[in-house]
C-alpha cells in the first residue's frame, strides 16, 4: 500500500521523458499508450496468414505421408522455424523486459506514467486475446476439418504444427510476458511484495496448461481413438484449460480499478488542473 | 399513521432524488486519461478471447453435432449443443452485470461466437477442405442470447434466469435453428432407401476418419416416441443447459471476477 501511495503521490519528474517535460503527450493516445496494441496483432495477424496461406498451398501436395520427402521439406522446416523464431522471440522479448524491468525496478513514476504503463498492459493483454482466438477458435476449425477426413500417421500434422506448435507457445509467452512487464511497471498492483497475483496465474496456467493437454491429446490418439470425434471427454481438458483464462478478465479489472485511483490522486493533487482539462484531445 | 406514511414516502423519493443526482454526477464525470479509447480497446480486445472460449467450448463439447447438417438430429442435438453454448454466455453475462448492470453478456457473447464460427466453417471447412456451406453451416444462438440477457434484464436474479432463461435458451437455439435445418429434412429416395436430404449430404460428402462414416446418424428411438421425442429432447436440454448455466457463473464469479486484486501467497 505504501508502495501504491507512493507511485501516486510520486513528482513527475521519472518515467518517459517525453511525458515529463516541455509539451506532454497524451498517454493514452494512440501512438502512445496503445501503440503495441496494433504491432503486436499485426505481428501475430502477419503470422497467422503467412501459416494460412502455406497450409493451402502445400498441405494437400505435401502434408498427406509423414514418411516422405515432401512433407519434410515443408513441414518438417516449418516446425524448426516455429521453434527457432519462438524460442529467439521469447528469448530477446523476456530478456529485454526482465533487464529494462530491472533498471527501472523501485523508481517512482508520475500518474500520466503509470496511466501509460497500464494502456500498454492492456495492448500486450489485447495481443495475448488474439492468440488465444487463434489456438481456440481458428486453427481447432482447420483442425477438425483435416481430422475428420484426412487419415491421421503422425502427432505432426500440417494443422497441428501450426497450431500446437506455434500459437500455444505463443500464447504462454505473451501472458508471461505480459506479467513480468505489470511486475516491474506497475508495481502498485504487480510489484514483488504483493505477490503473484491470482489473475496472471489462471491466465498463465490456461495456457500452459493447454500446452500439456498436446501431450496427453496426442498420446491418447495413439493408443485408443486413432478416428476423430471433436467430442471425445480425451478432447475437454482443453476446454476446462480453456477457462482458466478468465483471469484475463480479472486483469482487466484490476486494472482499471488501478485507474480510477490514478485519477482520483491526480485530481486530489490537482484539483483544478483536472477540471480544466478533463480529456486531452488527440 | 396516514402522516407517518407521508413522511416515509417523503424520506424515500428525497433519498431517491438524492441518488439519482449523484448518479448523474458520476455519469458526467470529466476524467483525465479515462476516455472512450478505453471502453472501445475493451470491448474490441474482448471479442477474441471470448469468441475462442465460446467456440472450443462448444467444437469439443458438441462439435460434431454442429459440424454437419446430418449430426442435426432431434435426439442428441437439442441437448448438448444448448450445454456447450450456454456456459460462456452466462459467464459473461456475470461479467456484464456485475461490472456494468449490463444485460448484454450472453448476446454480446452470442454474437461472438457467431463471427468465429462462421470465420472457422468457411475459412477451414469450406475454403480448405472443400465441403459445402450448406453442409457444415453453425448453429447460431443469437437469439437465444437476446432472450436470455431479456430475462436477466426482467427478473434481475440470476437464480431465475437459470431456472427461466435455461429453459427458453434451449427452445430458442432449436427452434431459431431449425429453420435452416427444415430444408435438410426433407425426405429424399436414396439408393432404394427413404433418408433425409442431410442423410444424401452425409453420405456424399465423406468423412473418413469418423468412426462408421457411411452411417445414418438419426437412430431408431426417435421413432420409438413417434414425433414426441423431439419435445423430451427439448425438456432435457432445458435442463442440460440449467446445469451449464452454473458452470458458466462459477468461471464468472471465481475465475474471472474474484480473482480481482488477490494474490498468492508471497514467495
Amino acid at each position: 500500500m505504501a508502495q501504491a501511495q507512493a507511485v501516486q503521490n510520486a513528482p513527475r519528474s521519472s518515467g518517459d521523458g517525453s511525458m515529463t517535460t516541455g509539451n506532454p503527450a497524451n498517454p493514452t493516445d494512440w501512438s502512445v499508450g496503445w501503440h503495441p496494441l496494433f504491432w503486436g496483432c499485426g505481428l501475430i495477424m502477419l503470422a497467422n496468414v503467412f501459416f494460412w496461406y502455406w497450409n493451402y498451398a502445400f498441405m494437400f501436395t505435401a502434408g498427406l505421408n509423414s514418411a516422405s520427402a515432401e512433407f519434410t521439406m515443408y513441414y518438417w522446416t516449418l516446425f524448426w522455424g516455429e521453434l527457432i523464431v519462438l524460442g529467439v522471440f521469447s528469448g530477446v522479448w523476456l530478456g529485454w523486459l526482465i533487464r529494462n524491468g530491472r533498471a527501472i525496478e523501485g523508481q517512482e513514476c508520475s500518474p500520466a506514467e503509470e496511466t501509460r504503463r497500464i494502456a500498454i498492459l492492456w495492448s500486450l493483454i489485447g495481443a495475448t486475446s488474439l492468440a488465444i482466438y487463434l489456438m481456440a477458435s481458428f486453427w481447432p476449425n482447420w483442425d477438425g476439418s483435416w481430422h475428420q477426413t484426412m487419415v491421421r500417421d503422425t502427432a505432426f500434422t500440417p494443422t497441428h504444427i501450426p497450431m500446437f506448435y506455434f500459437f500455444f507457445p505463443l500464447s504462454v509467452i505473451l501472458a508471461v510476458g505480459t506479467y513480468i512487464y505489470g511486475r516491474f511497471h506497475i508495481p502498485a498492483l504487480y510489484g514483488k511484495d504483493k505477490g503473484f497475483p491470482w489473475s496472471f496465474f489462471l491466465l498463465i496456467g490456461a495456457c500452459v496448461l493447454e500446452c500439456m493437454a498436446v501431450a496427453a491429446n496426442e498420446w491418447g490418439h495413439s493408443l485408443w481413438i486413432s478416428e476423430e470425434i471433436f467430442s471425445v471427454p480425451f478432447h475437454w481438458p482443453f476446454v476446462i484449460y480453456g477457462w482458466l483464462a478468465a483471469g484475463m478478465f480479472a486483469v482487466w479489472g484490476e486494472t482499471l480499478v488501478r485507474m480510477f485511483e490514478v485519477e482520483k490522486a491526480e485530481e486530489d493533487a490537482n484539483p483544478e488542473a483536472s477540471l480544466e482539462s478533463p480529456i486531452a484531445a488527440d | 399513521m396516514a402522516t407517518e406514511t407521508t413522511t416515509v414516502t417523503d424520506l424515500a423519493e428525497a433519498a431517491e432524488r438524492q441518488r439519482r443526482l449523484e448518479l448523474k454526477e458520476l455519469l458526467n464525470k470529466k476524467y483525465k486519461w479515462i476516455d472512450w479509447k478505453w471502453d472501445l480497446v475493451f470491448w474490441t480486445t474482448a471479442i477474441f478471447v471470448v469468441a475462442g472460449a465460446a467456440d472450443i467450448t462448444k467444437q469439443l463439447f458438441a462439435g460434431d453435432w454442429d459440424f454437419w447438417t446430418d449430426w442435426k438430429d432431434p435426439q442428441w442435438w437439442p441437448v448438448v449443443t444448448a450445454f456447450a453454448t450456454i456456459i460462456i454466455p452466462s459467464t459473461l453475462q456475470y461479467i456484464q452485470w456485475a461490472a456494468w448492470r449490463f444485460p448484454t453478456g450472453a448476446t454480446y457473447t452470442a454474437c461472438c461466437l457467431f463471427f468465429a464460427a462462421w470465420v472457422g466453417r468457411y475459412f477451414q471447412w469450406d475454403l480448405a477442405a472443400t465441403y459445402p456451406m450448406n453442409f457444415v453451416w453453425p448453429a447460431s444462438v443469437v437469439c437465444a442470447g437476446i432472450l436470455m440477457d431479456w430475462t436477466l434484464m426482467k427478473t434481475k436474479s440470476f437464480i431465475l434466469t437459470s431456472l427461466i432463461g435455461a429453459h427458453v435458451w434451449a427452445i430458442a437455439v432449436w427452434a431459431y435453428n431449425y429453420v435452416p435445418l427444415a430444408a435438410f429434412l426433407q425426405p429424399a429416395h436414396f439408393m432404394d432407401h427413404v433418408v433425409t436430404v442431410a442423410d444424401v449430404q452425409g453420405i456424399a460428402y465423406i468423412r473418413s476418419q469418423t468412426p462408421e462414416y457411411l452411417r445414418l446418424i438419426e437412430r431408431g428411438a426417435l421413432r420409438s416416441f413417434l414425433g414426441e421425442t423431439q419435445y423430451v429432447s427439448l425438456a432435457f436440454a432445458g435442463t442440460a443447459a440449467f446445469v451449464g448455466y452454473w458452470i458458466g457463473q462459477f468461471i464468472g464469479r471465481y475465475l474471472a471476477v474474484w480473482p480481482i486484486r488477490r494474490y498468492l501467497k508471497t514467495v
